[in-house]
């Protein structure tokens, strides 16, 4: 009940007296004599201020004022007045939810600190893609990027969105009333809420055309599966029951299909008996051939006639195959032999975009028996669904002028489409324009209306990305900005009312059947995935299934790969996607331009990669200057008549000769301050396969990369320790994994027992270690970006990592094999300083090994003897701690770790301006992602890994809390958490029921450079090869 | 009075009286500067404010202005600071370790020696400061009391042995000069006309009398005091190469760095006397107290230690070999032929090479020999502790980090500035100060002047 009660501050107010009306007029209750101060000039001129006086004044003056700016500025925090149920602050909340951005598909969890996404998690419930990559742990930056568009503009102009959905509603109805195309172009669309929307939608224009667009595109496989299996998706590849995987062209450990197998190959790989093989067949060093136990170097063009080649010897047919050389013969015999030997149980993959060689590698694995059971029809994949063909065509409509009206959502065409195809020409002749982007990319400049997208953090969704799973995506922060989501607006255009969410959860209830015991909605947005039956009721707008399906015409796939072997003229040139960057979806992602390459170890770059024979024929370089930093030549690059300017070669150890490889996702130009003018982009001499002969290069000058590794092989020293499966399998362990042995007066004695110095107790408190298996590594980097979340670890942009400078915890070293060793040496008769001059080269088909690196938290740590203010020093639980309050700088305990790990704040990353653009913690969204658990810290400190303390101190509250020891589990670091293929594990070894204690207990098990005595917590287990 | 025998070269040479000693030496400090000490003095202090800016440009913005990286971790400024360590080692040496073996000739040159080291001292004292990440926090170094609970400094750190070293080794030598100027100050008060530069002197000389129960003390003292710093000048340079010795580092981790190292700075010490007095005598016409006979010792001892310096460039080569290990072989490998070979050819010319001339006494009685031969031995000085900072870092145990080293203007910048700095504090000191410690080598005037000796002589014969 409102009152109107009326308070009085005194009596005369109550009875409203005159005065008190006077008083309420005047703002200063008595009148402030400024004029019988100022004005009375001969006065103030009389009046003495004498000079001491003054000097009194302003002494006092100058002093207090000194003293008032020492005050610290008032940040006002406002408290809660009610505290959210589920909001503790200080405790994390998790999320599931789903991430898919038209290439990369991922089930995660998110942790939420105060209402704030802060980090990504794989879901552990999840059956398909629940592990994490580089690209995926790094959303959570792309969230707070304020390169983001912020609010609806029309014309470079902000509108609302209510006026610009209602003006493109009526200016399409217009052009679709003068009987022209209504074009819808996105990307892959895997939600069934959203297709029946765009379904609805499409309803309402008699000619309407929804275009599926995939920058790196998957559209000649997808239009083999549809004549064959009827359906416009791919099979499912069942790794885990492959005994043999033979990839050609092949990077499925990178891109391939947008299905993660990375965890199924970590499985089929343990090393043992029955540990699968992998042989790559490929022209560039992908991520997947260095994994490889034998790589064959192959030109793009002749991988067709390569999976002929094979067929052939499987099937016994004699089908026409290209003109291969008698060494790639002989491999391909040695691959058939295998493949025969492990039918229906191996798995050969097609790379490239291209109908004939996915229809071949089909009939192969045919053949073999290897369908269903490894490449299960049965389950298909519908992560890209892109159809390059109907995006030409409605190119060519739109230049014809029989569109009337396009909208692109989540697209840039202008940047993904090669220019020779008229893109931007096309959509000016298009009426209405309209985009829904994160960003004002390269295409939304050509559109009339820029609507602003939320990311996904903060949208709700739903996803089939197979034909079996079924998952949920759900907001963890309210949108940052004036955004929305297309399906708000599609909802708005066809006279939907309610929320999104509404809908979403109302087309759940109604069509999705989910098995595996009857989930609730509540159960699972709680998971964020579950299994599904059958495909929800809503049909792909795009496919139209046949009744049956034609058998596969082999001969006809043969003759087009034969063509394609005898038609390809001069250089070849392979596309590829790199681990940080991707497509360039999220290019301005400073943590993902600044990840290394797994490969050549470079970062904020894209380039050509070259043999070092043809870089010797066409005279390029590549040099290291006095610093360390990386020169090299670029190049004016010419595909089938377009050329590219300036770019950059690195000369790649493994590169097939004759071809150059070339990633995409580089050369944004309005991407945002981090991405922009970073690279060159290749898509723009690209056609939609991933493929093209007829490249030349030109030298063009001399371009500076920034790379973190400059010694690329391991000088004969051991420090990945390598062994060959039968040698594993067969000879004692002292043969392939020899500790090293100090002779002494006792006798010889290993590191442990010859010993300086007195031991810390490590019996009373859990004392942590980690393993790192070295044959489970696949080099891919998302433990480095999981470390760079967690850790604040700051970005120091390309400047600063040319200057060997880069801050990361973890780095994953990678290391060629070199033709030189020390029998060879030995054999030749070659002397020391030559031998150690070639150890330096890599070979030029070289093994590659990977070795994550991070603090080995020695227990007799050479750090912690030299600070001189005992910055640095160790645990009772067998940590070596960074006390970065105490430490002063003097790099002292950086010269001597033998690991290398330690990094310095050079600069003052957090404040210096050269590092705005691409350090996070500058900008006032990225600020943001910040862990509130883990100090920044501040120039002048070294700092380093340290198995994330917050996480271990979380485990150890949390245990005692509930009056328990901590237990295996309790406590994971992030980049164990973040491992797709679980090669890092961590836990307390004086659990002796742990996975560590397991791990130690391995043969495999060994210490990095052990003979240096420094008694590690990290340990490798030895990597083991396959070989024939 | 000590009798010295005619054989042994005079250490005065000319007609000398007392009376001209002190002429002679207070003559700097009584007339006006030429117009080449103008000269020189305002290139150094041109030089020594570039590096003012270059150290404040430093601090203000972050180590990251230099050119070091993650693997190389100290270059130039350690390089520096071990540099300007051992050229502070010969004034001490002179002075003390000479006057406990009774060394009559160190007396003319151990007054600008120890000046020398005093000031090199500085510019050493320099480096350990500005190398840290947080030179406001420099302190912590220190074990003093503090708010921290039981928080102490680290005593199993070199690093900080280091503080200690040089703080001990820099407060004992400027005690020790002082209390050698004390005399002399006193003389030039007894001289000077001008009442301020009179009140100065005055002040400075602690009210010295000259009574023989001055001089008794002031015996006593020097002699206290030389026992005092005999053993740091063995122990700082001692301790300095520790920072690599107790290390993990295949080419610091050597027994062999100790002895070496004093050894390497006795070498460069000598060297850089040579360097300052040449000048000096000739400027100032000493010519007489600073004889050709005090030149050639000094090469002698340059000769020696050189060549000690050379036997331990070949022993660790031939540890690397004999110690079986890959890393300490690759090492040494690496600093011969690796990208630094350059380093490791000019350090082996300059230190172990060029020193050999001097077993020619034609050349090391040249002075403009000596003097050239002082200067590339300072060169080949600072090569070497390049080679051992640098070549031993960049590559170490992991190809993986293994990296180079190229210094920006400010790593230049600030190591010209501590040249600069040097020569403004050694010019002042050269026209305010007595240069030659001119109360104690008048006792030897009797004995080892040229005139005197020849009077002996001269009774002798009759």
């Amino acid at each position: 009940m409102a009152t109107n009660k009326k308070y009085w501050k005194a009596f005369e107010d109550l009875v409203d007296a005159p005065v008190v009306q006077k008083l309420r007029e005047n703002e200063f209750a008595e009148e402030i004599p400024v004029e019988d101060f100022l004005g009375d000039k001969q006065k103030l001129e009389s009046s003495s201020t004498t000079r001491r006086d003054f000097l009194k004044y302003l002494g006092f003056s100058t002093a207090a004022a000194t003293l008032a700016a020492c005050e610290a500025p008032i940040i006002e925090s406002i408290p809660y007045v009610v505290k959210p149920e589920e909001l503790i602050p200080g405790i994390p909340n998790f999320y599931a939810t789903t991430y898919f951005d038209g290439f990369d598909f991922a089930s995660v969890l998110v942790k939420t600190r105060e209402g704030r996404p802060i980090k990504i998690e794989p879901n552990p419930e999840a059956t398909f893609n629940g592990t994490t990559s580089a690209r995926i742990q790094g959303t959570v930056l792309s969230l707070y990027d304020s390169g983001r568009l912020q609010g609806p503009m029309k014309d470079g102009q902000s509108t609302n969105w209510d006026s610009a959905l209602a003006e493109i509603k009526k200016e399409l109805t217009t052009q679709a009333g003068n009987g022209k195309q209504v074009v819808l172009l996105t990307g892959t669309v895997i939600s069934p809420s959203l297709k029946a929307l765009i379904a609805e939608f499409a309803a309402i224009f008699p000619n309407f055309r929804h275009v599926t667009h995939d920058a790196v595109s998957a559209s000649g496989k997808l239009d083999f599966y549809q004549k064959t299996i009827g359906k416009r998706a791919l099979p499912f590849i069942n790794l885990s029951k492959a005994k043999l995987i033979v990839g050609v062209g092949a990077d499925f450990l990178g891109d391939h299909t947008g299905q993660a197998m990375m965890k199924e190959y970590g499985m089929v790989r343990k090393p043992g008996k029955g540990m699968a093989r992998h042989i790559q067949v490929e022209a560039n060093m992908t991520l997947t051939g260095s994994n490889a136990d034998k790589r064959v170097k192959l030109k793009p063009s002749m991988h067709g006639s390569a999976l002929t080649y094979i067929y052939n010897g499987v099937s016994g047919s004699s089908l026409s195959v290209g003109a291969l050389d008698d060494m790639a013969k002989k491999q391909l015999d040695a691959i058939i032999k295998e493949l025969q030997a492990n039918r229906g149980q191996s798995v050969v993959m097609a790379g490239g975009n291209d109908e004939a060689s996915e229809a071949m590698a089909f009939a192969i694995n045919k053949a073999l028996g290897n369908v269903p059971s490894v490449v299960d029809t049965d389950h298909l994949v519908y992560l890209r669904q892109g159809d390059d063909k109907a995006v030409s065509s409605m190119v060519n409509d739109m230049k014809s002028g029989s569109v009337g009206g396009i909208i692109t959502v989540g697209v840039n065409p202008n940047y993904t489409l090669n220019p020779s195809l008229g893109y931007a020409e096309a959509v000016a002749k298009v009426p209405v324009r309209a985009t829904f982007t994160d960003r004002l990319d390269e295409s939304a400049g050509l559109m009339t209306y820029a609507l602003p997208l939320t990311h996904f953090l903060e949208s709700w969704g739903d996803a089939m990305p197979t034909s079996k799973t079924y998952a949920l995506s759900q907001p963890t922060i309210r949108p940052l900005f004036n955004t929305k989501q297309f399906e708000e607006a599609l909802m708005v255009w066809i006279g939907k009312d309610g929320s999104y969410y509404d809908y979403l959860k109302s087309y759940y209830n109604q069509n999705i059947d989910v098995t595996l015991g009857s989930k609730g909605w509540n159960q699972v947005l709680h998971d964020g995935v579950a299994m599904v039956a059958e495909e929800p009721v809503a049909e792909d707008t795009n496919t139209n299934p046949e009744e049956e399906a034609p058998a596969m015409d082999l001969s006809g796939a043969a003759a087009t790969l034969k063509k394609m072997a005898d038609g390809a003229k001069g250089m070849e040139i392979t596309f590829y996607t790199k681990a940080g960057v991707g497509t360039g979806v999220q290019a301005n992602n400073p943590w993902l331009q600044e990840l290394p390459d797994p490969i050549t170890r470079i970062s904020w770059d894209n380039y050509i990669t070259i043999s070092r024979k043809d870089a010797e024929e066409l005279g390029l370089f590549n040099e290291y200057n006095s610093a360390g930093a990386l020169n090299g030549s670029k190049v004016t690059l010419t595909v089938g008549g377009q050329t590219l300017e300036n770019v950059p070669v690195i000369i790649q150890p493994g590169q097939t000769h004759g071809t150059i490889g070339l990633a995409v996702g580089y050369g944004r130009t309005h991407s945002g301050k981090a991405a922009n003018g970073v690279g060159v982009n290749a898509y723009s001499v690209m056609n939609s396969g991933s493929w093209a002969s007829d490249a030349s290069i030109a030298d063009a000058g001399e371009h500076e990369f920034a790379t973190i590794q400059i010694g690329h092989t391991m000088m004969g020293r051991k420090i990945v320790n390598e062994v060959s499966l039968s040698d594993f399998l067969s000879k004692d362990v002292s043969e392939w994994n020899e500790k090293p042995v100090f002779e002494t007066y006792r006798g010889p004695l290993t590191a442990d027992e010859t010993n300086l110095w007195d031991d810390f107790d490590h019996e009373t408190m859990p004392m942590w270690n980690m393993s790192i298996d070295l044959n489970s590594c696949i080099g891919c980097g998302a433990c480095v970006v999981a470390c760079h979340l967690e850790n604040n670890v700051p970005v120091v942009g390309k400047q600063e990592v040319r200057n060997l400078r880069d801050m990361h915890w973890l780095r994953i070293d990678r290391y060629y094999s070199s033709d030189m060793n020390e029998e060879v040496a030995a054999e030749q008769g070659i002397g020391a300083i030559d031998k150690f001059q070639a150890m330096e080269e890599p070979a030029e088909s070289p093994e590659v090994v990977f070795q994550p690196v991070m603090c080995q938290h020695c227990n007799h740590a050479p750090c912690e003897t030299v600070c001189p203010v005992a910055a640095t020093s160790h645990s009772a639980e067998g940590l070596n701690h960074m006390a970065y309050n105490r430490c002063i700088g003097t790099r002292y305990c950086a010269n001597n770790c033998p690991y290398k790990v330690r990094r310095f704040n050079w600069f003052n990353y957090i404040g210096n301006e050269k590092f705005a653009d691409v350090n996070p913690t500058q900008d006032q969204y990225g600020k943001m992602v910040l862990n509130p658990d883990v100090t920044v810290r501040s120039r002048g400190v070294m700092e380093k890994c340290s198995m994330c303390i917050q996480r271990i101190q979380l485990g150890k509250l949390e245990a005692k809390k509930e009056g328990r020891p901590v237990k295996d589990g309790d406590v994971i670091t992030a980049c164990a958490q973040a491992c797709p293929t679980h090669a890092i594990t961590f836990g307390n070894v004086n659990d002796k029921e742990s996975v560590i204690t397991q791990a130690k207990e391995d043969h495999r098990a060994y210490h990095l450079l052990e003979e240096v005595g420094t008694q590690p917590s990290v340990f490798y287990q030895t990597k083991v090869r396959n070989r024939a | 009075m000590h009798y010295e025998s005619p054989i042994r070269e005079p250490l005065i040479l000319g007609d000398k009286s007392y009376h001209d000693i002190t002429v002679d030496v207070a003559k700097p400090v009584e007339t006006t500067a030429p117009r080449s000490w103008w000269v020189a003095f305002s290139l150094a202090l041109v030089l020594f404010l570039w590096g003012v800016g270059c150290i404040l440009y430093t601090i203000g913005t972050g180590i990251g202005v230099w050119g070091l990286n993650k693997t190389v971790g100290w270059a130039w400024d350690i390089t520096n600071f071990v540099w300007w360590v051992g050229i502070g080692h010969a004034g001490t040496l002179i002075s003390a370790i000479l006057l406990l073996f009774k060394q009559k000739w160190r007396l003319s040159i151990n007054r600008s020696a120890e000046a020398m080291t005093i000031f090199s001292v500085i510019q050493a004292a320099l480096f350990p400061g500005i190398h840290m990440g947080r030179i406001w926090n420099a302190y912590f170094v220190f074990p003093i009391p503090n708010q921290f609970g039981s928080l102490w400094v680290n005593f199993n750190s070199p690093l900080l042995w280091d503080v200690f070293a040089i703080s001990t080794y820099f407060s004992v030598s400027l005690v020790f000069w002082y209390v050698g100027l004390i005399p002399d100050f006193a003389m030039i008060r007894d001289r000077a006309i001008r009442p301020v530069q009179k009140h100065i002197y005055t002040i400075l000389s602690f009210g010295w009398g000259g009574r023989a129960k001055h001089w008794q003390r002031f015996e006593e003292v020097s002699l206290i005091l030389a026992g005092l710093a005999t053993p740091l000048v063995l122990s700082v340079h001692t301790i300095v190469s520790m920072d690599f010795a107790t290390s993990v580092i295949p080419g610091w981790h050597t027994t062999i760095f100790p002895p070496y190292f004093v050894a390497g700075a006795i070498f460069s010490g000598f060297a850089m006397v040579q360097t300052l007095l040449i000048i000096t005598r000739k400027l100032f016409h000493l010519e007489d107290y600073i004889t050709i006979q005090h030149v050639e010792m000094m090469n002698i001892i340059i000769m020696v230690t050189g060549s000690i310096v050379g036997v331990a460039y070949l022993t660790e080569l031939f540890i690397a070999w004999y110690s079986g290990v890959e890393y300490e072989q690759y090492a040494f490998l690496n600093r011969a032929t690796g990208p630094y070979w350059w380093a490791y050819l000019s350090m082996m010319t300059c230190n172990v090479f060029s020193p050999q001339f001097m077993w020619f006494k034609k050349l090391r009685t040249n002075l403009i020999f000596t003097f050239i031969l002082s200067i590339v031995v300072n060169i080949g000085m600072w090569f070497e502790r390049f080679v051992i900072i640098v070549t031993s870092l960049h590559r170490d145990y992991l190809p993986s980090s293994w990296s180079m080293f190229s210094p920006t203007f400010v790593d230049i910048g600030i190591f010209l500035g501590t040249i600069g700095f040097f020569f403004v504090l050694f010019l002042l000191y050269a026209r305010t100060f007595p240069v030659i410690a001119q109360a104690e080598l008048k006792t030897a005037l009797k004995s080892s002047g040229e005139n005197y000796k020849k009077e002996h002589a001269n009774h002798g014969h009759h």
